[in-house]
């Protein structure tokens, strides 16, 4: 089944999954109904007081563990968390006047600290759901003359069966915390006046759509988005698809079997790895300058100097970057290709052998399925990683704008053009706002892929 | 059923209601008019630690040590100390300063210093009580006051003035210039009085060296020392003294003159000028010999030196040979090759280093006394042996004497034109620099699409636009 | 008979031919790696310390100069303790990093449960943020938790972070055959004995890869630390040597190489258990 169709049935399904919405809705709801029916006083209990039902059952650690929650809850939200909350919406209501030592709000940080309550308050309900559901689980259990599981059975299974949620508890909190937050600080600052002379000590407010509609009330905005936006597709591919295919190539390479001394052959690129990126920016730009030994020996050779990065230099430069990118990426793309192909099942190989096929058909029907199945997540957040990569003409060929450009260079990317109108301005949110129609652009485009992709769709092939 | 359902409402009303109330507390709390204390009140706050955050040439010079251990000398009856902030040199104030993670004192240049005043993160000082306060020149007072409400505060103590000075080789001048090169017999040699000479003395050196070696070497996208050249023939950055953002003013006056000055100047050089590259390599290429002169601030004095000691010169030798001097005059005409009308001063970009106290210090009283102490006749005087600025007290500069006293009176007489205190100074260099290295790339490789004055005044004004389109097009409203 | 030797002689020039084209091709890619570092290396040795005394890629004149300078000359750029900075923060971050998202990972790829796609898309997605903007609220958190100018501030947003990062070690996990769990499951083993003895001992590959990149990343991470650290003495070798004056770049160059080394010395010491395939052995068994 080809993309096409696999899209079109998507698509087609749609309707169908709308009509199932409420039905799905009535059944994750039963539960709920379930319990608040036939539930006893014990559950009554625990629904006021968490961890009073299990403490009535004489379910002693599990009662304190849930009794401490709630206790924590309410000093969390006396100390902070209200306030906090409320800092969320108002953003500040008092200036602060550093010169005669009046102490005010400061708007950013109770937006941060309002997304940080919002997100405990949820933990909070998921705690408080689970409560309900762990003293009703014991009152079905000891109405049906079972013995209700006990505490240590229960800690054992989160060793063994509900293993997950002991090993993705830790991630998923710092990931929620140090990734998602500061994700949702992003977008929600799209949606204030944050930026320009509105900095702290100045009170930051909640503005709606208003930076929306500046942003397509910039007429001269177009030419240059679309511009770029091609040439960063452009990009995204073309880097993305060099260092997959360049790594795993010369993964392939290093494992051929007349190969001698691979680990050593395999450092090089490494050396290359190891070299900090913004110390290779830097050497390569050098490399290329008008002063660089590039430029020194061509002239030695009697020829003019080449302007590799210079004004004119629009697809040089180009060019340039990309090999840079290469230069870069390509090592650790190769580790991974390393690290995938050791684990690939050489039985396949050999019957294939047996059948008489070349080494290309084997890299064809074998190798290439194998290895894309593992790694489309993988070439999708590198696409990503290179549709924004910021680094590279930042620091190859930063401070230029080309003819025709509305304050941007014919190398920029859209993130390179971001940072110029933005971050030296401050002017924070209309730049969250651009971001985040950019982001939507891509993660559509992603999700789609990622979505439709066979190592999403059979996850259980390989086994 | 309604057991539970009773039990559950009353949890979720109980856990709002006790939200609400203590947020409703908090925002009343927090509105509470809190009492506005005057923090200079003359009175030494005891036992404190005040962190100073200097250059990093003062540090390495060993300046600051002095600095510090004078004034922890004088100061210890009171407990007072100050230590060294340990910081990036440019560290911001305002990104840590609310946090309590700021230094006590700082000194950084004018424009990055007043940047502050903004959000109030440095205090207005009560600068007539200080020492230095009738020493300096009102021009560099001015660099550090603003208008904040309806009164002008000054919020920050002027050290030294930076302008771009004039490098050369004195033993590559030639060897008969005084009979040459010296038309108006005073005794300097003519291609470091006037911009004129210098060119056609890197001419010769050009042709004499069948091109290998240079006159005068600077990368022209530089935006910094670029501007001087729109600046002297009646261009401005900013309208309003500077303020007024809206009003860009690079093609102003006959600004595009300094563009045609530009464009002679890249003809004595090489393709290096359109990038960063002769900036870089200044140093070492003076050592060897391959450039006779280039331009930039006083403060990197002593790289030169190093480099000619490396290059096999002894100090004493390197001390003698490379000099400074204010920047050379230019023409009237604007044409490097026609003194018909005769010179007139270069208005060049500079700025004023100065100190300025964090609103967020806890000993407001101690940080003003250091500063005070700092400022002194005594201290501006070690600094100015020591790391070779030019100091903004006059009687210091006086005493000095040569290019101190000289620069002192360009400041008064406006031929420094003191770096905009404004954030949106950031959006100028891009546009600037690469409209000059346009210029110098097409002298150099002979597009000649940029030789007519209107061509020159277009592209200017090109560039006044896209410095206004950086600044407002997404802040306007 | 002749036709037949020509054949096994034909096979054999065409294996020749093919190993001599393997090692033509190995030979540039070696040398396009190597020699910018190979520049940087020499650069470091030049006498003068400035990358413009250099005929065309070469110093004129060799020295150990930087070297003697990096490691004495501590007043201003003390690099041998921004060093120590460094290798603290990498090697903590990289063992709390490597073991949260190999966690991550295997779960995401051994378990089933409720909210597991919505969270495989939901990372995805977010991934993808231009997250320049979002560093203003990592910083403003941490001056909430008191963490600003701490080395501990640091590994804890590394740690934290690397779990976005698990795609490629799902990637792997997916295709360790599922074969080998449920044997061990029948045996009676637990959950937590067949990740930990079973399938991490098979796992080294993807645990070097791994360790590598969260290893390299605060390595050689340069906005995080610049943000988040203060005091000059508490600075990590990238900022460090982002603060070095441009004419010092023969410094510059020994320092960089400094960096370097840790991570060769790692991948040595790691390269033997990327290279077997462990997995393919274990299910002959």
């Amino acid at each position: 089944m080809n993309v096409a169709t696999k899209s079109k049935n998507f698509f087609k399904s749609i309707p169908d999954r709308i009509k199932k919405l409420p039905k799905k809705f009535a059944a994750k709801f039963a539960g709920a109904k379930e319990i608040i029916t036939q539930g006893n006083g014990r559950v009554s209990a625990s629904m006021i007081v968490m961890g009073l039902g299990q403490l009535l059952y004489r379910q002693w650690a599990k009662g304190f563990m849930f009794l401490f929650i709630q206790a924590a809850f309410i000093v969390y939200a006396v100390l902070t968390g209200a306030s906090d909350l409320f800092g969320f919406f108002t953003l500040g209501t008092s200036e602060s006047d550093a010169w005669y030592g009046v102490k005010g709000d400061n708007s950013v940080v109770m937006l941060i600290m309002g997304i940080l309550a919002i997100l405990i308050i949820i933990l909070y309900v998921v705690m408080y759901i689970a409560n309900i559901k762990d003293v009703y689980r014991t009152q079905c259990a000891i109405d049906t003359l079972k013995t209700p599981i006990g505490f240590k059975k229960e800690v054992g299974a989160l060793l063994d069966k509900s293993f997950h949620k002991t090993a993705l508890a830790l991630p998923v909190i710092g990931v929620c915390v140090f990734s998602i937050l500061p994700i949702v600080f992003m977008i929600l600052i799209a949606f204030t006046n944050y930026g320009g002379d509105v900095v702290p000590p100045a009170l930051v407010d909640w503005v709606g759509l208003a930076n929306f509609g500046k942003i397509l009330s910039l007429g001269q905005f177009a030419p240059t988005f679309f511009k770029i936006f091609g040439w960063n597709m452009l990009w995204a591919v073309l880097a993305t698809a060099i260092n997959y295919f360049a790594g795993l190539g010369l993964a392939l390479l290093l494992n051929k079997k007349c190969v001698k001394g691979k680990a050593i052959w395999r450092a090089f690129p490494i050396l290359a790895y190891a070299i900090p990126g913004f110390i290779t920016l830097l050497g390569f730009k050098f490399m290329f300058s008008y002063g660089g030994p590039i430029n020194y020996y061509i002239q030695q050779a009697g020829g003019e100097a080449v302007g590799f990065l210079g004004l004119d230099a629009k697809w040089t430069a180009r060019l340039i970057g990309l090999g840079v990118n290469a230069w870069i990426s390509i090592p650790s793309t190769m580790l991974l290709a390393t690290g995938i192909l050791s684990n690939i099942n050489t039985d396949l190989y050999e019957a294939a052998r047996v059948d008489g096929a070349s080494a290309w058909k084997q890299f064809v029907k074998i190798t290439l399925p194998y290895v894309l199945f593992a790694t489309t997540p993988v070439l999708i957040s590198q696409f990503i990683g290179n549709f924004n990569n910021f680094g590279i003409f930042y620091f190859l060929r930063g401070g230029l704008y080309a003819d025709g450009y509305f304050l941007a260079s014919d190398t920029d990317l859209l993130i390179n053009w971001l940072y110029n109108m933005s971050i030296d301005n401050n002017y924070y949110s209309i730049g969250a706002a651009i971001s985040l129609v950019i982001f939507v652009i891509t993660s559509a485009i992603s999700l789609a892929v990622y979505v439709l992709s066979p190592s999403y769709k059979q996850e259980e092939t390989f086994r | 059923m309604r057991r539970t359902l009773t039990a559950l409402i009353s949890h979720i009303v109980l856990v709002v209601a006790l939200i609400v109330t203590v947020g409703v507390l908090g925002v009343v709390a927090a509105n509470v008019e809190t009492t506005r204390n005057e923090k200079f009140t003359g009175v030494l706050e005891h036992n404190v630690t005040l962190r100073i955050l200097e250059n990093d040439t003062a540090k390495e010079q060993g300046y600051l040590k002095e600095l510090l251990d004078a004034f922890n000398a004088e100061y210890a009856e009171y407990g007072i100390k100050a230590v060294d902030a340990n910081m990036d040199q440019y560290t911001d104030l305002e990104k840590g300063g609310p946090f309590g993670y700021g230094p006590d004192v700082l000194y950084q240049a004018n424009d990055a210093l007043m940047k502050y005043v903004d959000g109030k993160h440095i205090l207005p000082l009560p600068v007539e009580k200080l020492e230095c306060a009738d020493q300096v020149e009102d021009a560099a007072w001015n660099a550090y006051r603003a208008t904040v409400g309806n009164d002008t505060y000054t919020l920050g103590v002027p050290v030294n003035i930076q302008q771009p000075l004039l490098y050369y080789r004195a033993d590559l001048l030639p060897d008969n210039w005084e009979e040459e090169w010296d038309d108006d017999k005073n005794g300097v040699p003519d291609m470091i009085e006037n911009w004129t000479d210098l060119y056609r003395f890197s001419q010769s050196i050009r042709a004499s060296s069948g091109g290998t070696k240079y006159g005068y070497m600077k990368s022209l996208n530089d935006g910094y020392f670029a501007s001087g050249y729109f600046l002297s023939y009646g261009g401005y950055v900013f309208g309003n003294g500077g303020r007024d953002t809206t009003d860009v003013g690079f093609s102003k006056g006959d600004g595009y003159k300094g563009a045609k000055i530009i464009r002679q100047l890249a003809s004595v050089m090489n393709l290096e000028c359109t990038e960063d590259t002769i900036t870089r390599n200044s140093y070492s290429r003076m050592a060897q010999g391959t450039y006779f002169a280039t331009m930039t601030t006083p403060d990197v004095y002593t790289m030169f030196v190093k480099e000619m000691v490396n290059a096999g010169y002894t100090q004493e030798y390197a001390l003698e040979n490379i000099k400074t001097v204010d920047v050379p005059r230019l023409p009237v005409s604007g044409d490097l090759e026609d003194e018909s009308e005769g010179f007139k001063d270069m208005t060049v970009m500079g700025g004023v280093n100065g100190y300025a106290i964090s609103s967020y210090t806890k000993a407001p009283n101690a940080a003003l006394a250091f500063v005070n102490f700092a400022t002194s006749y005594k201290m501006i005087g070690r600094r100015a042996a020591l790391l070779g600025i030019s100091p903004a007290r006059k009687d210091v500069a006086t005493e000095l004497g040569g290019l101190n006293e000289t620069i002192n009176e360009n400041l008064a007489g406006g031929t420094i034109y003191v770096m905009p205190s404004v954030r949106a100074l950031a959006q100028v260099w891009t546009p600037l620099q690469t409209f000059c290295a346009k210029i110098a790339d097409d002298v150099l490789t002979g597009k000649n699409m940029l030789v007519t004055d209107d061509a020159l005044k277009s592209g200017l004004m090109n560039v006044d636009k896209q410095i206004y389109d950086a600044i407002h097009t997404l802040g306007g409203s | 008979m002749s036709t037949a030797k020509a054949k096994v002689a034909k096979a054999k020039t065409k294996k020749v031919l093919n190993v001599l084209i393997t090692y033509c091709i190995l030979i540039v890619v070696a040398f396009v790696f190597f020699f910018p570092c190979l520049w940087l290396i020499l650069a470091s040795f030049s006498k003068s310390g400035s990358i413009y005394s250099f005929d065309g890629f070469f110093p004129t004149e060799y020295g150990l100069n930087a070297f003697d300078a990096l490691f004495n000359d501590t007043v201003m750029y003390n690099y041998p303790r921004w060093f120590f900075n460094t290798l603290f923060i990498a090697v903590m971050s990289c063992i709390l990093g490597t073991v949260l998202t190999i966690l991550t990972a295997y779960c995401m790829s051994r378990f089933r449960f409720k909210s597991r796609k919505a969270m495989m898309k939901t990372t995805l997605v977010l991934g993808m943020f231009p997250s320049f903007m979002g560093t203003i609220a990592v910083y403003i958190m941490m001056t909430q938790f008191n963490l600003i100018n701490q080395h501990w501030g640091l590994i804890l947003i590394y740690s934290a972070q690397a779990p976005m990062g698990y795609m490629v070690q799902k990637g792997f996990f997916d295709t360790v055959p599922y074969s080998i769990d449920e044997a061990a499951r029948i045996d009676g083993a637990s959950n937590m004995t067949v990740f930990f003895k079973i399938i991490l001992p098979m796992s080294k590959p993807i645990l070097v890869y791994t360790a590598l990149t969260a290893f390299t990343w605060p390595w050689s991470d340069f906005i995080l630390p610049k943000m988040l650290l203060i005091d000059k003495d508490l600075y990590t070798v990238a900022v460090g040597l982002m603060s070095l004056g441009e004419t010092e770049f023969a410094r510059f160059a020994a320092g960089s190489i400094f960096i370097a080394i840790p991570i060769i010395v790692l991948y040595f010491c790691l390269v033997k258990y990327m290279i077997n395939g462990m997995a393919a052995g274990a299910v002959k068994e």
